[in-house]
């Protein structure tokens, strides 16, 4: 058992050297992917300068400081997580410079941009440390404050919020409903978990228990009102995946992803009859041809940009992502598509693929309901934020407006994300042996 | 030393590219080499805090959902990604639209523009390792062709037909094998050819004669609408196009397609419209025609015809036509004739027939998802109820009554072809259609004879020849720019019944002077050379 449970933080040191050699090579291949884009963005005015080296220099010592301290305070969770994690958002930090992120004037702008990924590490580091031993659980008190935050933050982003490209942006750079992944998820994994059994009697195996999921349905339909009103079609998409999702593997009924299945589509239907922007977006998607300049013009130029992309792609720095709309945001895989080529694309998803992989791994491992549920809703969640994103952009499904998780720019995805990830390390620690027995003994 | 210097004299040095290859590689070899030490270590990096999973279904379950969607969406990219020259509609947009300098799209053979004899009026071809559109014959067919450039867009043929061009999606499985070569032997996609109705030969002549003035010529076969010449000048050269061609104000307006899209008032030759409708209402005179002329209203100037002035230049006094019928009022070109006659048709029903007509269309000539060749009819505003004296001008083609040539051509046509209009197309392939009927086979049949009469005695006298019974109507149209347009609209041969076998003809000279002096020879050359070339019996 001292594998599992090192004693001292030297046997910690030697059980996570793996981690330290692959978190290396992370750092070696985002090295030379600056060098990269110091070519490319060298000119005769400009000279690269060692300011030009902090985001870099930022990067080192934040991986640095996760790993040092998961080692110190023993940490036995997942390893491969955090290199995948470390890997992407690399990516991200190389993407966010190679797109003029790093060029703020004033300076509280630039603290804001230099000053974000380590934050984010930070925060990914302390959830860990805060939740990790099974401290998690305590998440699972109560289930209604996650559900008060959930709707809260949505609120919020009503209230407060300003409409922009057809949709709601909240004012200031936090976009709340990034967060509101993290709390339904917690809402739902509280809830189902204790109510596993209620919510898995179904009379004659045909009918849901009515009065069992009524609250449940009635969080939901504000919510999906509430985010139809916003015309988020990401977030709708997400619950309406997410919470039969859930449902299912709570109880071990296929019917709630049945009823979640005809709420979706339900809820498509909604939307392309009552929702110009809706209609629009679909109009894009089926006949990009049809208005090329207008409608389609940025996803039809993430398209030539990854054509002009090739197998090989341009190089980092080498593109030309000026001419796709906005794509920092939601638009950055065309830009990696572009200057990494098809098979860059194809690493970058199989990174992200090895993240999804491992987090389904940990929620199958987990003895506690609540657990498993949770970390199956966080990679859910970040499934099918990367897929609606990337799918979008390739085309192969309308355009969502979501993220990609720790590529794209804005602090509140890669904030989100990185919690989400933390809670996934905390959940991989593990529980401690003795207070698990007793708990599963009352359960 | 510098680390920092020493980098930046390197990107400077000429073997930074080659080394940024080298890192490039090295960057995926990198990331290649991170997912090999992530399967070596992966024994080693267990998830060891928690228990193991009781069956392996769910682990497989969850390979077998990960690996389809993202797999789905991988093919899915590649089939955009890498064999993005099965879409034309892709290609074209990224060569209409695409700035990326090293977009393999811009590196595409398009297909060559051939006229219906075959001869090539655009290609491509490579020249250092850039492929380059190359337009043999320069201007005389740069408003119809149009250009395709990557700085400036596509225009014209090279704009609407621009995915049939590029190549097309494969229909049948022998095109998709050839697809599969040229993906595998990275060779760029070549395509699809487009054959016009256009005759080369044809359409140099009559651009040449146009001669650096500004005007436009329009030829077309009435039967079936196919447009054996489109030519418009000035025109600028589709090889060598620069920034100050697009800049606004250009004083020759170079870019415009005078017969396509070009306004001017019709003068005389409008009398054709007024003269069908006549026909319609069963008004074909006689009309006094009194030779000091005609007016509505004492307050405004008396409308009159040309021999007067000539008369009157010559220190003589003309004693008038008398009473005309329509047929001879058409040949003489009588403006007293035609403004009594459309005060008499009255507002209402000259409206009608303008929209009868086709004024105030857009009628496209050749249409796709990536833009159209259209022309524009004429227009003209209403005239008030009690605006007499408008009427009667714009009843002489004057006044606000604009028309483009290729309308003017389309109602040539239309008589010729016995009152239906066929809609003039350009791409041989196309169908022709019939847009619509102008007036009944009888009267269109008593128009034509007075059409050849206007050659035959009239004022267009000065082409008649053995040769070729031309049949038409000149046009010299007064406007404030100075001098007056020439216009000449006709059919030829008079003589046979065959649609097929004729060629309907629009020409006009911007501020060109009389019709039958400048316009009217000019047609007749041509339809000349069409008979000679073997498109006229």
């Amino acid at each position: 058992m001292t594998a599992a449970n090192p004693a001292s933080w030297r046997e910690s040191w030697t059980a996570r050297a793996p981690e330290r050699h692959w978190l290396w090579l992370c750092v070696f291949a985002v090295s030379v992917g600056f060098l990269l884009i110091f070519g490319a963005q060298r000119s005769v005015e400009r000279l690269i300068e060692a300011r030009d080296l902090l985001p870099l220099a930022l990067y080192v010592p934040s991986l640095m400081v996760v790993h040092l301290s998961l080692v110190a305070v023993r940490f036995r969770g997942d390893q491969l997580l955090v290199v995948a994690v470390a890997l992407l958002s690399g990516l991200g930090i190389l993407m966010h410079y190679r797109l003029g992120a790093f060029g703020a004037d004033t300076l509280t702008g630039a603290i804001r941009q230099y000053a974000l990924y380590p934050a984010g590490m930070g925060v990914m580091l302390l959830v860990t440390l805060g939740a990790m031993r099974g401290r998690y659980r305590h998440l699972a008190s109560w289930p209604w404050l996650w559900a008060l935050i959930s709707l809260g933050l949505l609120a919020a982003l009503v209230v407060t919020g300003q409409r922009y490209r057809g949709a709601i942006y909240a004012a200031g750079f936090l976009t709340p409903s990034e967060f509101l992944k993290l709390s339904l998820v917690i809402y739902l994994a509280a809830f189902i978990s204790a109510r596993a059994a209620a919510l898995g009697a179904w009379r004659h195996g045909v009918l849901p228990p009515v009065r069992a999921l009524l609250p449940l349905a009635g969080v939901w339909l504000v919510l999906c009102a509430l985010l139809l009103w916003q015309r988020d079609l990401g977030m709708f998409a997400i619950v309406n995946l997410v919470l039969p999702l859930l449902l299912t593997l709570g109880t071990g009924r296929i019917g709630y992803l049945l009823l979640g299945l005809a709420a979706v589509s339900g809820g498509t239907l909604v939307l392309l009859r009552f929702f110009s922007h809706g209609a629009r977006r679909i109009d894009a998607w089926l006949n990009p041809f049809a208005d090329p300049t207008g409608a389609s013009w940025q996803l039809l130029q993430g398209l030539s940009g990854m054509y002009s992309g090739g197998l090989w792609g341009q190089g980092f720095g080498a593109g030309n992502p000026e001419y796709i709309p906005i794509a920092a945001s939601d638009f950055v895989y065309a830009v990696v598509g572009e200057e990494l080529g098809f098979f860059g694309s194809v690493l970058v998803v199989m990174f992200f693929l090895l993240l999804f992989q491992r987090g389904f791994a940990i929620a199958l491992r987990c003895r506690g309901l609540f657990a498993r549920l949770l970390a199956l809703g966080l990679t859910t969640v970040l499934m099918v934020q990367t897929f609606l994103n990337i799918g979008g952009v390739t085309k192969l499904i309308p355009l969502t407006g979501l993220t990609l998780p720790f590529i794209s720019q804005g602090g509140s995805s890669l904030l989100a994300s990185l919690m989400a990830v933390g809670l996934l390390l905390a959940i991989s620690d593990g529980e401690p042996k003795s207070r698990g027995r007793t708990k599963r003994r009352k359960g | 030393m510098n680390p920092l210097a020493t980098f930046n004299t390197l990107i400077d040095s000429p073997a930074w590219p080659t080394l940024q290859l080298g890192l490039h590689g090295l960057f995926f070899i990198n990331l290649l080499y991170l997912l090999k030490r992530l399967f070596d270590l992966r024994a080693a990096a267990k998830l060891k805090a928690l228990p193991k999973p009781k069956s392996l279904v769910g682990g497989g379950l969850v390979l077998l959902v990960l690996g389809g969607t993202f797999g789905g969406v991988l093919a899915y990219q590649a089939s955009w990604q890498l064999m993005g020259m099965t879409r034309p509609d892709f290609i074209a947009f990224m060569q209409t639209y695409d700035r990326r300098q090293f977009n393999p799209a811009h590196r595409i053979a398009r297909g060559r523009i051939a006229d219906h004899r075959g001869q090539v009026l655009a290609y491509s071809e490579e020249r250092d390792g850039r492929v380059q559109r190359l337009y043999p014959d320069g201007p005389a067919f740069a408003h119809v062709i149009g250009y395709q450039d990557p700085t400036f867009g596509a225009a014209g043929l090279e704009g609407s037909a621009n995915a049939h061009l590029n190549g097309s999606t494969p229909a049948d499985l022998r095109a998709w094998r050839d697809l599969g070569q040229r993906v595998v032997t990275q060779r760029e996609p070549r395509g699809q050819d487009l054959v016009l109705t256009l005759d080369a030969e044809l359409q140099r002549q009559a651009f040449a004669a146009l001669d650096g003035r500004a005007g436009a010529v329009v030829m077309l076969r009435p039967g079936d609408g196919a447009l054996r010449v489109l030519a418009s000048a000035p025109a600028f050269d589709p090889n060598q196009l620069s920034a100050g061609l697009f800049q606004r104000g250009d004083p020759e307006a170079r870019l415009l397609n005078r017969a396509l899209q070009g306004r001017y008032p019709p003068g005389s030759t409008f009398k054709l419209v007024l003269a069908a409708e006549a026909l319609a209402a069963g008004q074909t005179g006689p009309l006094v025609c009194a030779p000091e002329g005609f007016t509505t209203s004492a307050r405004y100037p008396l409308i009159r015809d040309h021999d007067y002035y000539s008369a009157r230049r010559s220190g003589m006094t003309w004693r008038g036509h008398g009473s005309l019928s329509l047929s001879r009022a058409l040949a003489e070109s009588c403006n007293v004739f035609f403004a009594k006659l459309g005060v008499q048709l009255g507002h209402e029903r000259f409206a009608a027939t303008l929209n009868d007509f086709l004024f105030g269309r857009r009628i496209p000539l050749h249409r796709s998802a990536h833009g159209s060749l259209t022309m524009v009819t004429g227009e003209a505003p209403r005239i008030a109820k009690t605006d007499q004296y408008g009427l009667a001008q714009a009843s002489i083609g004057q006044g606000r009554v604009l028309m483009s040539p290729a309308h003017l051509a389309l109602i040539t046509a239309a008589i010729a072809n016995d009152g239906l209009a066929v809609k003039p197309r350009l791409v041989a392939s196309d169908q022709p259609e019939a847009l619509a009927r102008l007036m009944t086979a009888t009267h269109a049949r008593q128009l034509q004879g007075m059409m050849r009469r206007v050659v035959t005695e009239g004022t267009a006298r000065g082409i008649a020849m053995a040769e070729l019974a031309i049949a038409g109507k000149t046009g010299t149209a007064q406007n404030a720019d100075g001098a007056p347009h020439s216009w000449f609209v006709g059919f030829a041969p008079a003589d046979r019944r065959a649609p097929e076998q004729t060629l309907a003809i629009a020409v006009l000279v911007e501020q060109g002077g009389y019709g039958s002096t400048v316009a009217a020879p000019l047609a007749r050359d041509l339809l000349l050379q069409a008979q000679q070339l073997g498109l006229l019996p």
